[in-house]
């Protein structure tokens, strides 16, 4: 979707030299295979898994640190699940390491269950139990007591607000209540550790909006998220770090600095649009690079500072904007400058 | 998730490992049966079912009652061994369908990995479904145990025969219990591994049976006899018998050489494992007791016809059934050991399936 890269057409000539990229990713030119094991939160090092013929995960490091939210995006098939059922104990990988909150789940499953919370993509249930009962069971079965096993259950119904839906079997909730009891399933041992797959799906604006809220004060208070998601404008709001993972592999330094580089559409919206075209083409933007779409104006940019510039030609030209914003976020930009790079 | 409060406090330290030793393990298993009862068991559906076997026992009690009474006095026996029967048939009909799809039902359904990643080991989360699976069935014996009670009324109830019919039966249910959820961590597909457990029940209770039949046809010997022939003096009008030097050849089946198969019976572990009672003629007066008498015949070799002993009032003299059983083996624990070491190992393989982190998957299975 971005426009071709046409190299001499700069929207702003003697741009200023790039800042460093925002913060947003994994330090990208940092060499593949430099994690340091004994690090806290979630280290994974050369791990590769194969199902028959299926190389599910062909060389997958990387290092998701404790305090921040890091998304795991890739396509359908690139191997987040089989990743994450790693992570969370239940598979053996081939080949490689990985440590959760410092454990070996290969040989240490106990330690790494005991710090991290898990809530896969299909959640299972037990039908026919109470939310509370599942809770509960779930407590005892991390070893709490049956005494905080019950209260940390009820704290956590008020947190999912699923207090009317407590005593009542779980197959009569919606799937944004099955969510919500899924998240408080994660919750329940207070892990340091969260694993989220796709844990917004179905889920309504107020229950997005917490789980945001809540993930972000997970990740203050210490604790390390890796969420899997393809709402890439949601894991633009919550994750400070991303790790792209295509075909097996997490996308490399150089193919994600590229992919950074291809550019992006920014959104502009004025009160005259006849005035915003006219000095659009008068500044010397040039013609391939904008696409007009009723009022608004979609514009291909390589960098922010062109952005930054730009805005100041338009508003110095008295055109009276309204609306100056990335028409995609960060990651999604480039989630699809790597898609694009496949084709 | 609640606005105001976005996050419980968290230790800053790590969760400290639970408890260990035996009182801990067993209150984790404890955890696991109960979360197998309130899955699987605790329904209306349950309790019908658990009704109507109730009234389909007692119904054929009380016909059988009614048409023993005016034959026999002391029916306790009777009664008593007919239940336990009728218990051990109900049980191996429905604890396969209780067990059989423990552990692959579980993985379909995405909550068998939602307890592999707490604190639980494979060893309880399987021996935790084996337990559930068998308190379930164990309540069809408790909607039976009335007519038990009614037969030690009627008189002529063996305390031993209760005392060992019941253990006997407690323990088969376990083994099937064991069998089937064993089973379902062995196989991928919850309907393939209940059908295989119903095979595995059919083949120890019909199986044997029939193996048994055919395998002493097979078995069969020629023989070699010498005719015995009766002489009828007309004078005395005495017969008299006696062995020719004639002889002629026979095939003779040998239940003899195959009759262990029948060891591996549930009916005739029970049956055997129950010492029987034998009535004035030395005949067993229970089912348990003729069906334990018959496997013992079946241990005979074949005999060469001779001329009967005959007492002075005329009567013929032959072994009585006390005498046979009396000079043949046991069985029971023969094939109570064979149930006990399927099951271990049905359920060895289970623990070893469920384990986490897998190595090796079944092809198309789920993990989560």
């Amino acid at each position: 979707m971005s426009a071709p890269a046409s190299p001499g057409a700069p929207a702003s000539p003697g741009a200023p030299e790039p800042l460093p990229a925002s913060p947003v990713f994994v330090d990208p030119v940092r060499p593949a295979d430099a994690v340091d094991l004994s690090a806290d939160g979630i280290v994974v090092e050369g791990l590769r898994r194969s199902f028959g013929g299926v190389h599910a995960v062909r060389a997958m490091t990387f290092h998701a640190k404790p305090g921040r939210v890091t998304g795991l995006i890739g396509p359908n098939g690139a191997g987040k699940t089989t990743l994450l059922l790693m992570l969370a104990s239940l598979l053996a990988p081939d080949a490689g390491a990985i440590r959760v909150a410092g454990a070996d789940p290969v040989r240490d499953p106990r330690a790494v269950r005991r710090a991290m919370g898990w809530m896969p993509d299909v959640l299972g249930t037990w039908r026919t139990l109470s939310p509370r009962q599942i809770l509960v069971t779930v407590g005892r079965l991390h070893g709490l007591p049956e005494r905080r096993a019950r209260e940390r259950a009820d704290e956590l119904i008020a947190q999912a607000r699923l207090e009317e839906l407590a005593t009542r079997p779980s197959r009569v909730l919606s799937r944004g209540q099955q969510q919500r009891l899924g998240l408080a399933r994660a919750l329940v041992h207070h892990p340091r550790v969260l694993l989220l797959d796709e844990p917004a799906a179905g889920l309504d604006p107020t229950s997005r909006v917490e789980l945001r809220e809540l993930l972000r004060g997970f990740a203050a208070a210490g604790g390390t998220v890796l969420i899997s998601s393809h709402d890439l404008s949601e894991l633009d709001e919550i994750a400070q770090d991303a790790v792209f993972v295509d075909r097996g592999e997490v996308v490399g330094g150089e193919r994600l600095v590229l992919a950074r580089q291809a550019a992006r559409e920014w959104r502009v919206r004025a009160l005259d649009p006849r005035a915003l075209s006219y000095q659009l083409a008068s500044i010397g933007v040039a013609f391939d690079r904008v696409r007009l779409e009723g009022d608004v104006a979609l514009i291909a940019l390589d960098r922010e500072e062109h952005a930054a510039d730009l805005l100041q030609r338009l508003v110095a030209a008295g055109v009276p904007i309204v609306h100056f914003a990335p028409a995609v976020g960060d990651i999604e930009r480039t989630y699809l400058g790597l898609a694009g790079g496949r084709r | 998730m609640s606005q105001t409060t976005t996050l419980p406090p968290r230790e800053p330290a790590p969760v400290p490992a639970p408890p260990r030793g035996l009182g801990a393990w067993l209150r984790m298993l404890g955890v696991v049966v109960r979360l197998e009862l309130a899955q699987r068991v605790r329904s209306v559906a349950w309790y019908v079912l658990l009704v109507v076997v109730g009234l389909v026992v007692g119904g054929v009690i009380v016909v059988l009652f009614l048409s023993l009474s005016g034959y026999q006095r002391d029916l306790g026996g009777a009664i008593f061994s007919t239940t336990i029967f009728l218990v051990m048939l109900v049980t191996s009909l429905v604890t396969p369908a209780l067990s059989g799809n423990a552990v692959n039902g579980d993985r379909d359904g995405g909550t068998l990995a939602a307890t592999q990643v707490t604190q639980v080991t494979a060893a309880q989360l399987v021996l935790g479904k084996v337990l559930g699976a068998w308190i379930a069935s164990l309540g069809f014996l408790a909607v039976c145990a009335p007519f038990m009670l009614g037969s030690a009324l009627l008189g002529g109830l063996r305390i031993e025969a209760v005392a060992i019919a019941i253990p006997v039966v407690v323990v088969e249910i376990g083994v099937v219990s064991a069998i089937g959820v064993g089973l379902s961590g062995l196989i991928r597909r919850p309907v393939l591994s209940t059908v295989v457990t119903y095979l595995v029940v059919a083949f120890f209770s019909v199986g044997t049976l029939i193996g048994f039949g055919v395998a002493t046809i097979a078995f069969q010997s020629e023989e070699t006899y010498n005719e015995v022939t009766w002489d009828w003096d007309e004078e005395t009008d005495e017969t008299t018998c006696r062995v020719t030097d004639r002889t002629f050849d026979t095939t003779v089946p040998r239940p003899d050489r195959v009759w262990p198969l029948l060891a591996a019976n549930p009916y005739v572990i029970l049956a055997d494992a129950v010492p029987p009672h034998f009535d004035a003629s030395g005949y067993p007066d229970d089912l348990l007791g003729q069906i334990a008498i018959g496997v013992r015949y079946a241990q005979l070799e074949p005999v060469q016809e001779e001329c009967p002993e005959v007492l002075p009032y005329g009567a013929w003299q032959g072994e009585t059934a006390e005498e046979v059983y009396e000079r043949t083996v046991p069985s029971w624990f023969v094939g109570l050991a064979i149930h006990l070491a399927l099951a271990a190992l049905a359920v060895w393989g289970a623990i070893a399936a469920v384990r986490a982190p897998a190595r090796t998957l079944a092809a198309g299975s789920r993990i989560a």
